[in-house]
């Protein structure tokens, strides 16, 4: 194997979609034995162009070489014949079959489903690090091992190059260093990676060389160890990295959300999913929740709106205690909620606008009064908020899943901000969606903001936090461990506070409240 | 009761003790003839272990295996069939039809034929149109009884002088293992408690036997050897636990969902055909199968999804349904205190483990059963004929708890 023959080379991938351009001349050139990332954010094509790699989408121009020769994949059984894996970020794992079934599935001709095939397993778990018994139930294992499942699914059908899409994002700090280890480990035994993330600190700790994409189109090929993460993080986002201006403070004495003390476990037994949260949100404040993914925001965000049952502290909304309430009352009492997933909590996706208009506000005027619903009155105020919020529609009588992400979100947003919320939880409010989306919901929160609306958010986004948030806490498996000033914070001493590893000019302790 | 679906990374904690599934069915086997032995010797009641009981009872459960067989195919590769029963009609219609004019053999092949028939509509429904599955299904036992009775008007009736029943069908040869079966004769004869009722339990199972119980047998035991021990198994099953991974990995879900479903529908239909085939019966009936396509479904699903449990349900059901056929209420009456022993064990187990509550509601079942078995001579006989219904509801609201479907069951998939 020659060094200087790239492991894959793509040159002017352009993928086209009805409407959209998903990818525009990409190219990219990946050597054998290095682990190579491929950066950008949510929605930059990084999925599309992996699909294709693997054979599950082809190309509308452009070529793809492997190994020095020009291929063309059908089907990800092409690329799996040209020693191409894919390690999907939902895992593909049937959870009652055994490991070695799921291993061998689909790949029984190499050693059969029997005694060969779990040998084989044997000598390739090694190198995964995972250590289970082969005839043990997916369902047993956690989600680490079944990634290393994963990854040795794709080695049993002899892969040499490994596509990982976005392997870190359902792991917990340790488990994402025995990953890199793993990977390190193989790296040396030859394996050629491709590490797609959006997460900077990871990419810089893992990769030897990091190609950015944004908006469909390669930017630019880098050596991580040379450039910095706001570098990486520009080329990102080009000229549109939001910039934390100065703004005029509209932060208000008037306590909105207080938490008090707030816990939840989720197994008996096992580490506290929320542990002792306190945590204040006054009138004209915003507060960004940063953490890594997994440790406790959504469990925190669903204890406030009471969708999951505390095991001790407390809720106010003004002088209100909500702890024992419901969701609904909670709503009523003037909380809106943008959920983190807008299609598993936030929409009925086949129903039309105007019905989605009305969930959560079913108690509530202009969609209803009292027993009855107000439809005329739904389908009048979705119109508002279709004209208020830009939501490009044909009409309100279109069911929701016909909208793009974007237009679906900022209905959601226009939503939650009806019925004036004294409080708004907005949870990853503009995950997945387009810049011209992003901008109009970022001023929307900040147009509520000046009104005096006490906002919580959350998000993965460090540069959304950083240019909204009047206030950063960072949180840490289930504890908020250190506050940031976003007038001075930078991204890279976020994401260092995010993983436990704070700097110490971050890191105060909790404010007393 | 919390809603978020993150991924926990705390690995569930082990069972602490693995018997196997083989050790499981043998201990089941071992009480249920310890039980039905002390209830036959405490009611003095001896048909409950008669070789004739058992007889009647394989008899019954034939049907009830099959259908539940069926029922396994098409849910291990995640279509749900509740059209087994429509199936199961087409399949007593093709085999009367067949039966009739050239015998078993051509009954059989033509009762798997008609009963594949539907399940290809089953399938195309469900799998190429995405139908609901239950929809499709009840639309397919509605299908199965009307086309029936259209097919049997034209070609029956003018035969038989019957718009609802066939000519009569030749049945199956039986086999006896001779030697065997007198020696157990004798022993039953002699009324010992406990080895006459095993006597008499092998003896049923010896005596008398039809092609089509090895047939079915065979079908048991072949259906766990190639869903369990095979590729095209693996792949089968794969369809109904992730088929999304399983086509990632370039298994072809939608011919893998035909195949099952349809081998489900020749299943069912092998099924009717051993209602036919029935030597109580002359021959084709309207309403023969008088649900026992969803009884099999629900031995089915006592049976965890497994070939060897549904052979146990299978039996349970057969077992209550001939007791009832051969020997009335009297017998019935003697189960019923079988079920007070049954609970009376529970009720210990649940104390030893310490859950209250179970034990006292043990109790109360075990209270009120005991009083009706004091109280009443002999179960009304209009009663007794929905014994296997009777017990079907109860073992599932009981045995329902921890069982554990394929995960994908169900649910429509579509490709890409």
């Amino acid at each position: 194997m020659s060094t200087t023959t790239p492991a894959v080379v793509l040159s002017g991938i352009t993928k086209r979609f009805p409407g959209v351009v998903a990818n525009s001349d990409v190219h990219l050139s990946v050597q054998v034995g290095e682990v190579h990332a491929l950066c950008g954010e949510n929605g930059a094509g990084k999925s599309t162009l992996m699909k294709i790699l693997y054979g599950m989408q082809q190309p509308d121009e452009g070529t793809i070489e492997v190994a020095g020769e020009q291929v063309r994949f059908r089907t990800p059984a092409d690329a799996i014949k040209a020693g191409i894996g894919m390690v999907h970020q939902h895992f593909m794992l049937a959870d009652n079959l055994t490991v070695q079934e799921n291993v061998v599935l689909g790949a029984e001709s190499l050693h059969g489903i029997g005694g060969k095939a779990r040998k084989r397993i044997l000598e390739l778990a090694d190198a995964t690090g995972l250590t289970v018994d082969p005839g043990v139930l997916v369902e047993r294992l956690g989600v680490a091992d079944r990634q290393r499942v994963e990854i040795l699914k794709v080695l049993y059908r002899g892969a040499k190059v490994i596509i990982l899409d976005e392997p870190t994002a359902v792991l917990v700090p340790q488990e994402v260093d025995e990953l890199f280890a793993t990977l390190r480990g193989m790296k040396e035994q030859g394996f050629t990676f491709l590490f797609i993330s959006h997460k900077l600190d990871e990419v810089r700790a893992i990769a030897d060389s990091v190609t950015i994409i944004r908006r469909g189109t390669t930017v630019g090929t880098a050596d991580p160890k040379a450039v910095s993460s706001r570098q990486l993080a520009e080329m990102m986002v080009g000229s549109e990295l939001p910039s934390p201006e100065t703004r005029e403070s509209t932060v208000t004495d008037r306590v909105v959300l207080k938490v008090e003390n707030l816990g939840l476990v989720a197994a008996e037994g096992t580490r506290p999913v929320l542990d002792d949260i306190d945590l204040v949100v006054r009138a004209g404040e915003i507060v960004g929740i940063a953490g890594v993914e997994g440790n406790g925001q959504t469990e925190l965000v669903e204890t406030i709106m009471g969708m999951r049952k505390a095991h001790h502290g407390r809720v106010l909304l003004g002088d209100r205690d909500l702890t024992r309430l419901g969701t609904l009352a909670r709503r009523e009492a003037g909380i809106g909620y943008i959920p983190e997933d807008r299609h598993r909590q936030g929409l009925l996706l086949t129903q039309p606008l105007w019905a989605n208009r009305i969930l959560g506000h079913q108690t509530r005027r202009p969609v209803s009064n009292g027993q009855w619903l107000d439809l005329a009155g739904a389908k009048q105020d979705t119109k508002r908020i279709v004209e208020d919020f830009d939501v490009r529609t044909p009409g309100i009588d279109v069911a929701a899943v016909a909208l793009s992400g974007g237009n679906q979100q900022k209905l959601v947003v226009g939503r939650e901000l009806s019925g004036d919320p004294v409080l708004l939880i907005a949870s990853h409010p503009t995950r997945g969606v387009d810049v011209g989306a992003q901008a109009l919901i970022w001023d929307e929160i900040r147009n509520a903001r000046a009104r005096g609306l006490a906002v919580l958010l959350i998000s993965a986004d460090l540069d959304e936090l950083i240019g909204l948030s009047d206030t950063i806490r960072v949180m840490l498996r289930g504890r908020l461990v250190a506050d940031a000033d976003p007038a001075t914070v930078t991204p890279e001493d976020l994401g260092s506070a995010m993983t436990g590893a704070t700097s110490a000019e971050q890191a105060s302790e909790s404010e007393g409240e | 009761m919390n809603p978020s679906e993150a991924p926990s990374t705390v690995p569930p904690p082990r069972k602490a003790r693995r018997i196997p599934g083989w050790a499981v069915g043998a201990l089941g086997v071992a009480g249920a003839v310890v039980l039905l032995s002390t209830t036959s010797y405490l009611t003095d009641v001896p048909q409950l272990t008669s070789t004739g009981t058992i007889q009647t009872a394989v008899r019954l459960a034939l049907p009830i295996l099959l259908a539940a067989l069926g029922g396994l195919w098409a849910e291990r590769a995640g279509v749900v069939n509740i059209g087994l029963e429509g199936m199961m009609i087409m399949g007593t219609w093709g085999a009367a039809w067949a039966g009739y004019q050239w015998g078993p053999w051509a009954a059989l092949v033509a009762a798997a034929v008609f009963g594949a028939l539907g399940g290809l509509l089953h399938a195309i429904a469900t799998v190429t149109f995405g139908v609901n599955h239950i929809v499709s299904g009840v639309a397919i036992n509605l299908l199965g009884a009307g086309l029936t009775k259209y097919l049997s008007t034209l070609i029956f009736f003018p035969l038989s002088n019957n718009p609802r029943e066939s000519p009569a069908v030749p049945k199956f040869d039986t086999y006896s293992a001779s030697g065997l079966s007198d020696w157990l004769g004798e022993l039953e004869a002699q009324q010992r408690v406990g080895l006459s009722d095993v006597a008499g339990i092998l003896r049923g199972l010896v005596t008398g036997v039809s092609p089509l119980t090895m047939l079915a047998i065979l079908l048991v035991i072949g259906s766990y050897l190639v869903l369990w021990r095979t590729r095209f198994g693996l792949r089968l099953r794969s369809c109904g636990e992730n088929p999304v991974a399983a086509e990632s990995l370039g298994v072809n879900v939608y011919w893998y969902k035909y195949v099952a479903v349809i081998g489900s529908g020749a299943l069912a239909g092998i099924g009717g055909a051993a209602l036919v085939l029935n030597p109580g019966q002359p021959g084709y009936l309207e309403g023969q199968t008088n649900g026992r396509g969803f009884i099999g479904l629900a031995a089915m699903i006592f049976g965890n999804w497994r070939p060897g449990g549904l052979l146990g349900g299978a039996a349970l059901f057969g077992y209550a349904d001939g007791l009832q056929l051969r020997s009335g209420g009297k017998t019935f009456l003697a189960l019923i205190y079988g079920a007070v022993l049954l609970l009376v064990v529970i009720v210990i187990w649940q104390l030893v483990r310490r859950r209250w509550f179970a034990a006292a509601f043990g109790i109360l079942a075990a209270g009120l059963l005991y009083a009706v078995y004091y109280s009443v001579d002999e179960v009304p006989s209009e009663l007794t004929t929905y014994a296997p219904h009777l017990v079907t509801l109860i073992v599932l609201a009981v045995a329902s708890q921890r069982l554990r479907m394929p995960a994908a069951d169900g649910v429509v998939y579509r490709r890409g």
